[in-house]
């Protein structure tokens, strides 16, 4: 389980490029709950992901994942329990390393890395099975180098890295809004596949409202760096994407009323 | 012939310094400008030791544990002083010319009658035996040093090739191609970036303690502009292999090092001034950085427009 509780982080404080990316944030996620989370550009969706996984620490606030305190622990050490895909697919693979080579270093997510050899025969034809699983016909290409894959073999392959020893939270940043849309298709099966297979405790963010309305058994909205709204069961179950839609247009409204109403202040005031 | 022998052997004890040069500049993406302190401090290391009656082989494994030191400071500066890493090298760099001047107590260090890894090497055949091929006679001790120094470096480059293939020296890898990502994977990058330097830095003083007993003595001025020979070295090698996989990046640095010497060695038998020396070396190595670059704008520009 993954309790979030009342975490804050502002970026730039203090100067005027101030930016209060998350306001005070509080979520519990049962274990093997699918977390969809949405939300308008720039409300801090990736922040909460980031802050989660320990890209840096939390201004105040605090994290338990399975009942530990993870607050003040390094991106790394956190790494034992989190996998990750990111937005970029640029960013979640080596490029001059080999298929194989990537998987293996993901094989040793969070493990103490010595000096055993790295791919043996016998992890090479587990990977070889696992590569060969996705139905990308990659397993012929496990000594090609990353770089020469395309983006959205790359994020497959992330994914399958990510799950590949099972982690207890899976993090996912838009992780196919840089793909076309046939090899994003393909990575959300994938993901959900996954996700369901090993039932992973999973956040994913995303931009798709048919990915927020089909996938998922929970959905948060964000709006400038709060939970806003939180879809659980069958009240998940029923949303439509256009309801999200409708509730993005009345966040918007709303904005436009408080611009309204500060900028009246304003000429009252000042 | 006596000279192309010579320039062979000073290339080969260089590659060692390539090699670590391809740590740093190719592996983890750092440069580093510690090595022209670290060539030296392996050198008066070594010297230092030598003269104290240390054994050679033992003398020569200390100036790689100095040189590793030198980088793990490096390392620290630029990982957890978050010191741009540039400039932790040259710290490192100049405050490596005090320590140097301080191991030695003065600038010249002479090897004289001490017993070094060179002359061990030479002992193994007589003073006048002579092996001839053609019209040329090459004396035996000459090659005893040659294969000495060979079994050094494929001793040095086998391991490197193994290191990184097990799973800290992939890890190693990783972090120098993607620091996000390997951190997303649990690792520490600045402990993995020190610990990269550290053997960089080793590598280079091994090649440095290896260069003052095969010329005789160590000097604090010897260090100057050797990191630019490595990436020389690093670069030549890597056209001479073309290709960025592990095993032939090794090889390339080794023949990279030992074309390039005997390149100086040819340039200079045809009338360069060694006092240019430095300035060609720098040129060439710009002119490698930036001739890629250049070809390829020039290749857009002149692909016709559809
Ligand atoms: N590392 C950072 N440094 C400074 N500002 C940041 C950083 N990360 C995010 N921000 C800012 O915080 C706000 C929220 O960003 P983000 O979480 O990326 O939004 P999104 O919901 O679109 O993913 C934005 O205004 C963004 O500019
Ligand atoms: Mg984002």
């Amino acid at each position: 389980m993954l309790e979030i509780e009342q975490i804050a982080k502002t970026f730039h404080a203090g100067t005027p490029n101030e930016v209060r990316a998350l306001q005070g944030v509080d979520l519990k996620i049962e274990n093997g709950s699918f977390v969809i989370v949405i939300g308008t550009n720039g409300s801090g969706k990736s922040t909460l992901l980031n802050a989660v996984a320990g890209s840096f620490l939390v201004d105040t606030g605090r994290l338990r994942l399975k009942g530990q305190e993870i607050t003040r622990w390094p991106e790394h050490r956190r790494a034992k329990y989190i996998g990750r895909v990111f937005q970029n697919p640029f960013s979640g693979t080596a490029p001059s390393m080999t298929i194989a080579e990537n998987l293996a270093l993901a094989a040793k997510r969070g493990r103490r890395r010595g000096l055993g050899w790295a791919l043996s025969s016998s992890s090479r034809s587990d990977l070889n099975e696992r590569v060969r699983a996705m139905g990308l016909g990659l397993e012929n290409r496990l000594d090609n180098a990353i770089g020469s894959l395309s983006g959205g073999q790359r994020q497959s392959l992330t994914l399958l890295m990510a799950g590949l020893i099972m982690p207890d939270l899976l993090l996912l940043d838009e992780h196919t809004a840089a793909l076309d849309p046939k090899s994003a298709d393909q990575v959300i099966r994938l993901t959900d596949e996954i996700v369901r297979r090993d039932k992973l405790t999973t956040m994913m963010v995303t931009h798709s409202m048919q990915q927020a309305a089909h996938l998922g058994d929970r959905l948060i909205m964000m709006v400038r760096g709060k939970v806003m709204y939180d879809f659980q069961g069958a009240e998940k179950k029923r949303l439509t994407p256009q309801d999200l839609l409708d509730r993005f247009e009345d966040i918007r409204r709303s904005d436009k009323l408080d611009e309204t109403v500060a900028s009246m202040l304003e000429r009252q005031y000042v | 012939m006596m000279q192309l022998i010579g320039s062979f052997s000073m290339g080969l004890i260089l590659s060692l310094l390539a090699l670590g040069v391809l740590i740093s500049f190719r592996i983890l993406s750092f440069r580093d400008l510690t090595v022209d302190g670290s060539i030296t401090l392996g050198g008066t290391v070594a010297a230092t030791l030598l003269v104290a009656g240390w054994n050679p082989w033992l003398a020569t494994a200390a100036a790689f544990a100095a040189g590793a030191l030198a980088g793990t400071t490096t390392g620290v500066l630029a990982t957890k002083f978050q010191i741009n890493g540039l400039l932790a090298g040259i710290l490192v760099m100049t405050a490596l010319y005090s320590v140097n001047l301080r191991v030695m107590g003065k600038s010249n260090l002479p090897l004289m009658k001490e017993k070094t890894v060179v002359t061990l090497a030479q002992s193994l055949s007589s003073p006048d035996a002579k092996w001839s091929i053609g019209r040329w006679e090459i004396p035996l001790q000459d090659l005893c040093v040659v294969g000495m120094v060979s079994v050094v470096i494929a001793v040095v480059a086998s391991t490197m090739y193994a290191f990184f293939r097990t799973n800290l020296g992939l890890a190693m890898r990783a972090t120098g191609d993607n620091e996000q990502m390997i951190r997303a994977l649990g690792v520490e990058v600045g402990w993995m970036t020190t610990f990269g330097l550290a053997l960089s830095n080793g590598l280079v003083a091994l090649a440095g303690g290896l260069l003052v007993q095969y010329q005789g003595y160590a000097d604090v001025q010897m260090g100057i502009g050797m990191v630019v020979w490595g990436f020389a070295s690093v670069i030549i090698g890597e056209s001479l292999v073309g290709s960025r996989q592990i095993g032939l990046l090794l090889i390339g640095a080794v023949m990279g090092s030992v074309l390039f010497r005997l390149l100086v060695a040819i340039a200079l038998k045809w009338g360069l001034n060694p006092n240019d020396l430095k300035m060609v070396t720098a040129l060439f190595v710009f002119a490698a950085l930036v001739l890629p670059n250049v070809l390829e704008s020039f290749r857009r520009r002149i692909r016709p427009v559809h």
